[in-house]
């Protein structure tokens, strides 16, 4: 890798050892940054030898304490000059890309290149890398419609914690050949979900669809909790949606420009969501708006308050932002910039239980006297539901163990419901599997076990 | 100056959410200084950071501090892109860091090595001070209403920009002329060495008010910047207005002076003029006046990626500075321009220092103008 891309300095050591969120830091004894497969290859090699300890990191935009080392000793694998798109593929529709890959390169990418195909964006900045949020399993604005991002994944290259390269998904017969993972055994799932325990993915290639000529948005004000996700999971069911975003009102009053803290009053609606439908003409897309409107007229001859407005309204109403904010919503995650902390508890829930996790999560973020940004996605054509609360906060020694008791308060009360966490923390994670089926305890065990003999790869994460 | 506090004002606002790394909603790379080295420790997020564990006692000063911090270009193309409350504070953070480090550790040999010779002969360079020997040579008055403030580096080094300057004045009929100038404190505000820059911005305001003139002219974004901003910073006044030669060209340049040029030319902003100062237009509408034929780089105005010189990188990275400087030239070449023109001395010497085997001929606007005015 050569000298300038290995760095021990204490600056390092220190802006490595944190995240944005309230997980304790840890320092690693340096970073490293690879630029190729062998690079990578060749770093776990030496690791095993010396039984030191890898943590993969990308873009630096990092949540959970997922890249903080849970032992000391470790070093940063830093993945971000592995950044090339390596191919678009236009009739498998798929892109094998490198993990440093983000959301904002690929959409450049594919408006100079395939114009006629998109990819997502989840709700994070911009230059937030594809791999990582499809390997945590993250949700994009196509998860209402498709689920969770690794369903995107149509397979990847991979260097195992013992340094031997391996394939999975179609990629396995050919470097041309990523359309995807099945008839197979789905070894993805040995990597998935495992916040990089078990292996380093040096490319991966990800789905592609056409991009629709037609969109048209659409914003739903709705009042309590059981109504909102009510009228939600009626209107996925319809399945015309390409996408439903749904948010605290509080969080619009700020995008307006509202200081916080947002007073919310008892007649307001409680909550805003954003509702996407696309097609290949106006009549598909009018047909499909139809539907969501009359789903929401039903609703509305109950309470008044329910109201669809047609964004070009809004827009009238905010001015260009408001286009700026469903094209790539880059200019409303200024809102969550407001300080140097960020937080959730986040987690994927049973569609009978949503509206019930929001409302007692809503009473616990409430009660700790932190601002409701509450974020609810309807997911996988309304199988499972997400759900976050997001706490923003001032790093101060108060104010982090106010955020730690809170975020362990809503933890519990959304377990109790069989929310899975996703994105989780080790915290949150122990306590996931305190409360879970002993088996699956027992062969994650095992398959780290025999994947990674010597334990270097991010050892202690998922408090496994 | 570095604004004291602007560190603690800011101390709990940056998430570290990446967006500074990149031009927004374009999506290419905005930092050369990350983009070079690549660590997190190098973007303007994470000298924030390190500057925050400094402020909180959970980073000790150390030597392998000084490199994140100082191999940065201060061009503030971070503050464009950045959306936090802090946006517009950013490299005054970097500056206010830096000047605890020069404090807590001392300055890069490098940059006590200029600042020494400022302290010496008045100049970075080490040169024998300049004094007002041009006055004499061109018979210029004790005092007058335009001041032409030269800057170290276009008298010393870029010395066509200068005589270009000096020609134009003349030729337009400007009663002006030039002080006894000491370096304007620029290099050692972006070094941290502020204690030195209010001795030298002490003796350039008396000499501006002996000269009577009411108002500065300067071919360099550097002395601009630091004239018409840090000085006040620093408490003190020129009490005149400070303009950039090519604002003062929007004034008094017409058309009738000149002899059309037949020439492509692309602008590159230097950081000075552009987004420190916000000066965009002018030097655009003297190259219009002067009727050639201009084509905008990809990533221009607000936007625009540094030729690599600024912040004291070129002293002490050169290799940085001149990778810097070669990104922009290939941007500059793509555009088909046979002159790559900018409107400041440092940035036409480092992308001087790079262009050999660019088929760019790399020139000041003031240069392009006096030839058009001869």
């Amino acid at each position: 890798m050569g000298e300038s891309n290995v760095a021990d300095g204490e600056g390092e050591r220190y802006i490595y050892s944190y995240d944005m969120t309230e997980n304790e830091p840890r320092r690693p004894v340096a970073v490293v940054m690879p630029a190729t497969v062998e690079e990578v290859q060749a770093i776990v090699r030496l690791a095993n030898e010396r039984r030191t300890p890898l943590v993969p990191f990308v873009t630096g935009q990092n949540v959970g304490g997922l890249t903080i080392p849970q032992v000391d000793g470790a070093v940063i694998v830093d993945l971000r000059r592995m950044n090339r798109i390596l191919t678009v593929d236009e009739d498998a529709m798929y892109a094998l890309i490198e993990p440093g890959v983000t959301f904002g390169h690929m959409k450049r990418y594919l408006g100079r290149h395939s114009p006629g195909l998109r990819y997502t964006y989840p709700l994070a900045p911009p230059f937030t890398s594809i791999v990582a949020n499809a390997l945590l399993q993250g949700l994009c604005d196509l998860s209402t419609r498709r689920g969770a991002m690794e369903n995107f994944i149509n397979g990847f290259e991979v260097v195992l914690p013992t340094g031997e390269i391996v394939r999975v998904g179609s990629g396995i017969l050919g470097e041309d050949n990523w359309f995807g993972r099945y008839p197979l055994p789905d070894l993805v799932g040995l990597f998935s979900g495992w916040q990089g325990m078990t292996g380093i993915v040096t490319k991966m290639a990800v789905q592609l669809w056409p991009k629709q000529p037609y969109v048209r948005y659409a914003a739903l004000f709705t009042t309590d909790e059981e109504q909102t996700v009510g009228l939600l999971r009626r209107i996925v069911r319809t399945q015309v949606l390409d996408d439903a975003d749904c948010m605290s009102v509080s969080l619009v009053k700020m995008l307006l420009g509202a200081e916080p803290p947002v007073d919310i009053y008892p007649d307001e609606p409680q909550y805003a969501t954003l509702l996407t439908v696309s097609g290949q003409n106006e009549l598909e897309v009018e047909g499909k708006y139809q539907a969501v409107a009359q789903a929401v007229a039903r609703e509305r001859s109950r309470d008044r308050r329910v109201n669809l407005i047609d964004w070009d309204a809004i827009t009238v109403l905010m001015g260009r932002d408001a286009n700026s904010w469903v094209d790539f919503p880059s200019d409303a995650f200024k809102i969550l910039a407001e300080y140097d902390g960020l937080t959730w508890v986040g987690t994927y829930v049973h569609p009978a239980r949503w509206a019930t996790a929001l409302k007692r999560g809503r009473e616990v973020v409430e009660r700790y006297g932190f601002e409701l940004m509450a974020f609810l996605k309807p997911m996988n054509g309304m199988h499972y539901g997400e759900l976050k609360f997001i706490v923003r906060f001032p790093k101060d020694p108060e104010t982090i163990e106010r955020v730690r008791q809170c975020n362990s308060e809503l933890l519990d009360v959304l377990l109790a419901l069989g929310a899975i966490p996703y994105k989780t923390p080790v915290w949150a994670a122990r306590r996931l599997l305190e409360r879970c089926d002993s088996g699956f305890v027992q062969l994650l065990r095992r398959i780290r076990e025999f994947l990674d003999p010597n334990g270097i790869l991010n050892p202690g994460r998922y408090s496994l | 100056m570095t604004s004291v506090g602007a560190i603690e004002r800011y101390l709990h606002n940056c998430i570290r959410c990446g967006t500074c790394k990149y031009l927004f909603r374009d999506y290419r790379p905005s930092c050369p200084s990350g983009e070079y080295f690549g660590f997190e420790t190098y973007y303007a997020s994470g000298r924030i950071g390190i500057a925050r564990g400094i402020a909180t006692g959970d980073l000790e000063w150390d030597e392998t501090l000084l490199r994140p911090i100082f191999a940065c270009t201060t061009c503030g193309s971070c503050e464009v892109q950045c959306l936090a409350p802090h946006r517009d504070h950013i490299v005054e953070m970097i500056e206010e860091l830096r000047a605890q480090a020069v404090e807590r550790l001392g300055a890069l040999p490098h940059h006590r090595a200029f600042a020494e010779k400022i302290q010496s002969v008045h100049n970075p360079y080490g040169a024998a001070h300049h004094g007002r020997r041009i006055a004499t040579k061109l018979d210029l008055p004790r005092t007058a209403p335009v001041v032409y403030f030269v800057g170290c580096t276009s008298m010393y080094r870029e010395n066509e920009i200068r005589d270009a300057t000096l020609h134009i004045l003349s030729r337009l009929g400007v009663d002006f002329t030039v002080i006894d100038e000491y370096c304007c404190g620029s290099p050692l505000l972006r070094t941290g060495q502020a204690g030195l820059a209010v001795q030298v911005a002490a003796h350039n305001v008396r000499e501006i008010a002996n000269s009577g003139a009411r108002v500065v002219v300067t071919s360099c974004a550097g002395c601009l910047r630091t004239l018409r901003d840090d000085y006040e910073s620093l408490g003190l006044s020129t009490g005149v207005e400070v303009l950039h030669i090519t604002e003062f060209l929007a004034e008094h340049l017409t058309r009738e002076h000149l002899t059309r040029m037949d020439l492509t030319v692309t602008y590159h902003d230097p950081c000075h003029l552009g987004r420190h100062a916000g000066i965009y237009e002018a030097p655009r509408a003297a190259l219009e006046t002067i009727g050639v034929e201009t084509m905008e780089m990809s990533r221009n105005r607000a936007n625009a990626w540094c030729c690599g010189a600024g912040g004291g990188v070129k002293s002490v990275f050169p290799d940085f500075a001149l990778w810097t400087a070669r990104r922009r030239l290939e941007e500059a070449s793509e555009t088909g321009a046979e002159v790559l023109t900018s409107a400041c001395p440092f940035c036409r010497r480092n992308l001087s220092d790079t262009a050999d085997g660019y088929r760019l001929d790399v020139r000041d606007v003031v240069e392009l103008v006096d030839r058009a005015l001869r």
